[in-house]
């Protein structure tokens, strides 16, 4: 059996007197794709930031690679190799497409004070091999015309592409991606999710909020749902098709 | 006047101020921290001078340690204030700025107080006005010099990509594993050090000074150059500080010259506030555009050469 | 060293009100527009001005003065809203270029009072010789005089008629609906825009009073707004920005706190000029401990 990656245990997050995230505990084990799927507001972008540590939750803890990450800063779980793609793009705009993706690399020596003034040459090799590791993932996302573009003058869909990119820079052990379909075209969305598919042989791991039902349940191994706050289901997505409370979910909301 | 000699102290001026106007580009320009008590820094770095060479510490040493002493002035404002808004920090930094210059202007056993205190020159006159200011030309050249290298080798390597990062949207750069806090204080640290030394090469250069010479009207000065010459981009600073300052002294040789019906002192200050709101409201981006980052890696990548297609295209 | 503390309490009473009504302006722009406008402290200074302004040249008494100069001085803050801050908002301004325009406002509006009027502090007593505003009354311990009983009484008017605006009319309202959730207010059909207009014109007119009083206390100069800047900025901190009634606390908190560390200064023997680094200090604590100020105290759940 696979080694568990991500732990969560009994988180619960309020705003005011609501709770958007309530008891809400489950692993997701090293390899694969695995879904998080439910209605609008049912508390999935909530449980992401929380396990970030954008937010604090008011009550449980979060695990990642056996460690207690509850109360670190998001650079630090960032360190970790959790790593996150926001459901709307937070690209730096001002900067190249380039540079949006250089930012991410993890362990960058450049990024030091010290050494951005007094060693540049430590970092100017390990700089190239990320320029190469950008642009092969730019090509992969289909951005590899506008790399020296400024991200501010990316296309909505484009946008999006970057954001995931931009993600999978950091060589994550595990990467949530909050959507990582919506607002592109299909055939581009399938083409995401099959490169996604592809990366899990490297050892990434893949924790999916989706919309798109049908290509999250064509690549995911296992698939959690939510609602109101809550953990209602969960198992292979064939199983949760057949899941007569996956319906009521979904239908409950319109 | 002598037009050499006039022309010589202006240069020492647009350098002086070059460094404090740098200084807020990396603050505010690279690192989109709003410095609204830049004098503060300035006013440290001067003080601090004055005191050090009354010990008789040596010329070099009173410029060093004015600008740590302002480094960990700026740190400790940093410590509240960074984690919150922008605007929090506007005004912790302005409140800051007045503050010091209280307690200068209380405290007659700082630094004379209202009254002011000479300050040993480092250059000693040796009568001649010219050779005089040719030496702190040349003085303040080497500390801009070094600055401006500092500034272009941070905000050209991922470090300046990092702080750039967190001007554009600090979440996204904390989730990418940038450590705002640490990436800001440094940033404050090393303006307010440089800020400092400005101070320095100021006190010794005026040999007096004031409480009164570091009004906030210093730190609008300077916001003035950076916006004005092009934020995030170093040569902008530059140029931003020589045109205000030579708007300075042209209002003031203008002042012998023309029959104004407002007192030109006052009609400069307009000048400039109205200029201000205009380059907000028209070129935000300043004359110069900000640059982005280069690094040898990048320019092995082909940036620079495929930019301008690119935008063609 | 012997302490009128009656006097004292009732000196925090003057200083709180003076901050009360200057920084109710600051707060409720500042809430709303969403950036600190630092030329409110020329707003003050303004309105210190117009009056003498007008008091002179009509020949007014305080009342019809005070109110000229609050329309007067609500105009030119409702037109410098529209004219600069509006614009520059509508263009994408960020709230940084907005507070430097804001300092920028400040500049023009200073030193073009320097230049119709003048560097040299002028004094309400030129206006009004014969007022009783500056007599002094003895009772009990106390020394009063009309003009802080006027200020008192101002600042209390102010509160229950701002009161009575925010609760009872469609305008405050939609004033408070504004502050809070700017999307939910204009989903709802207020026209945000005219709301913020009239706290435009509210908050600057309010400042001139402030300056008014404060330039008949002390002297009136092209810096008397600025003098009171720290005070006025640590109440609007302080209070909550945004929060009306937190505002009131925090200016009253930070009278009592001034007059106090006055006495505490001139115990330890300092400099009294240090005052103003009280409301700093204060404004300082605040941001650490809980830059949402007051507010959680007058949140209705």
């Amino acid at each position: 059996m696979e080694e568990v990656l991500l732990k969560i245990r009994e988180v619960s997050k309020h705003f005011g007197g609501v709770y958007a995230v309530n008891g809400v505990s489950l692993d997701v084990r090293q390899g694969g794709i695995w879904g998080l799927v439910g209605p609008n507001g049912s508390g999935k972008t909530t449980l992401f930031n929380t396990i970030l540590g954008l937010y604090r939750p008011d009550r449980g803890d979060v695990y990642f690679n056996g460690d207690c990450i509850t109360n670190l800063a998001p650079h630090q779980i960032y360190g970790l190799g959790l790593v996150n793609a926001f459901q709307l793009p937070r690209l730096f705009y001002q900067m190249t497409v380039l540079d949006n993706m250089l930012v991410a690399a993890r362990g960058h020596q450049g990024d030091r004070l010290l050494n951005s003034l007094f060693f540049r040459k430590r970092w100017q090799e390990q700089e190239k091999e990320l320029i190469e590791q950008s642009m092969n993932i730019l090509e992969l996302v289909e951005l590899d015309r506008q790399v020296f573009s400024l991200a501010g003058e990316l296309s909505g869909g484009q946008r999006k592409l970057l954001e995931v990119a931009r993600g999978l820079m950091a060589k994550p052990k595990l990467l949530l991606l909050d959507e990582p379909a919506a607002g592109i075209n299909p055939v581009l969305g399938e083409k995401i999710f099959m490169t996604l598919k592809n990366l899990c042989c490297n050892g990434t791991t893949f924790f999916v909020v989706e919309h798109r039902l049908e290509i999250l349940f064509e690549f995911a191994s296992w698939v959690y749902v939510m609602d109101k706050g809550s953990l209602i289901a969960q198992g292979y997505p064939q199983e949760i098709i057949d899941n007569p409370t996956f319906y009521e979910a979904y239908l409950g909301e319109g | 006047m002598n037009p050499l000699l006039y022309a010589l102290d202006v240069l020492v001026f647009i350098g002086i101020f070059g460094i404090v106007s740098l200084s807020l580009n990396l603050e505010y320009g690279f690192a989109g921290l709003a410095n609204f008590g830049k004098v503060a820094f300035f006013l440290t770095g001067a003080y601090s001078y004055a005191a050090l060479s009354q010990i008789g510490l040596p010329f070099y040493l009173c410029l060093i340690c004015g600008a740590m002493i302002s480094a960990i002035f700026g740190w400790l404002i940093s410590l509240p204030a960074l984690r919150l808004r922008a605007d929090y920090l506007a005004i912790v930094a302005l409140a800051f700025g007045e503050i010091l210059r209280l307690i200068v202007k209380a405290e007659r056993g700082i630094a004379g107080g209202v009254w002011g205190i000479t300050v040993a020159p480092i250059f000693p006159y040796t009568g001649s006005e010219l050779i005089y200011r040719l030496e702190n030309i040349g003085l303040v050249s080497i500390c801009l010099f070094i600055c401006f290298l500092i500034a272009q080798l941070l905000s050209n390597s991922p470090y300046g990509r990092a702080i750039r990062a967190i001007r554009e949207d600090e979440i996204a750069a904390e989730a990418l594993g940038k450590d705002r806090a640490k990436y800001k204080a440094q940033i404050f640290m090393l303006a307010s050090a440089m800020a400092g030394l400005a101070g320095g090469l100021y006190a010794q250069y005026l040999q007096f000074i004031d409480p009164y010479m570091f009004m906030p009207m210093i730190t609008f000065t300077v916001w003035i150059m950076v916006i004005l010459g092009g934020p995030a981009n170093n040569w902008g600073a530059l140029l931003g500080a020589a045109l205000v300052e030579l708007f300075e002294r042209g209002t003031n040789i203008a002042k012998d010259y023309l029959a104004l019906p407002v007192d030109p002192g006052n009609l400069q200050y307009i000048m400039f506030g109205v200029l201000i709101i205009f380059v907000l409201l028209y070129r935000p981006q300043g004359i110069l555009k900000e640059s982005h980052v280069k690094t040898k890696a990048l320019e092995l990548a082909g940036y620079g050469r495929s930019t301008a297609e690119d935008k063609r295209g | 060293m012997i302490v009128n503390w009656p006097q004292v309490l009732f000196n925090s009473v003057v200083t709180g009100s003076l901050y009360l009504i200057g920084a109710v302006g600051l707060t409720l722009t500042y809430g709303l527009s969403n950036f600190p406008n630092f030329a409110h402290a020329e707003f003050i200074t303004l309105g210190a001005f117009i009056s003498y302004g007008v008091a002179h040249q009509l020949e007014l008494s305080l009342l019809p003065a005070l109110i000229i100069t609050f329309l007067i001085t609500g105009a030119i803050g409702f037109l410098c809203y529209r004219g600069i801050f509006q614009p520059l908002a509508r263009g994408g301004a960020n709230m940084i270029h907005l507070m430097v325009a804001s300092i920028a406002l400040g500049f023009i509006l200073r030193y073009s009072i320097g230049a119709a009027w003048s560097w040299k502090p002028l004094y309400f007593s030129n206006v009004w010789p014969l007022s009783s505003l500056w007599s002094h009354h003895d009772i009990g311990l106390l020394s009063i005089t009309n003009l802080w009983l006027w200020l008192i009484f101002a600042a209390v008017a102010l509160s229950v008629i701002m009161h009575l605006i925010l609760v009872k009319t469609k305008i405050g309202k939609a004033i408070r609906a504004t502050s809070s959730n700017p999307e939910l207010a204009l989903a709802s059909g207020i026209n945000i825009n005219r709301v913020i207009w009239l706290t435009w014109f509210i908050g600057a007119g309010l400042a001139a009073i402030a300056g008014i009083f404060r330039g008949a206390d002390t002297q009136i100069w092209p810096m008397t707004g600025w003098d009171i800047i720290l005070p006025v900025f640590a109440v609007a901190i302080l209070g909550g920005i945004g929060n009306y009634y937190g505002s009131i606390a925090a200016a009253y908190i930070i009278g009592l706190a001034e007059n106090i560390g006055v006495i505490a200064l001139l115990a330890v023997g300092l400099s009294t000029e240090y005052r103003v680094g009280i409301a700093f200090l204060i404004l300082i604590v605040t941001l650490i401990a809980k830059p949402q100020g007051l507010a959680m105290l007058f949140r209705k759940a």
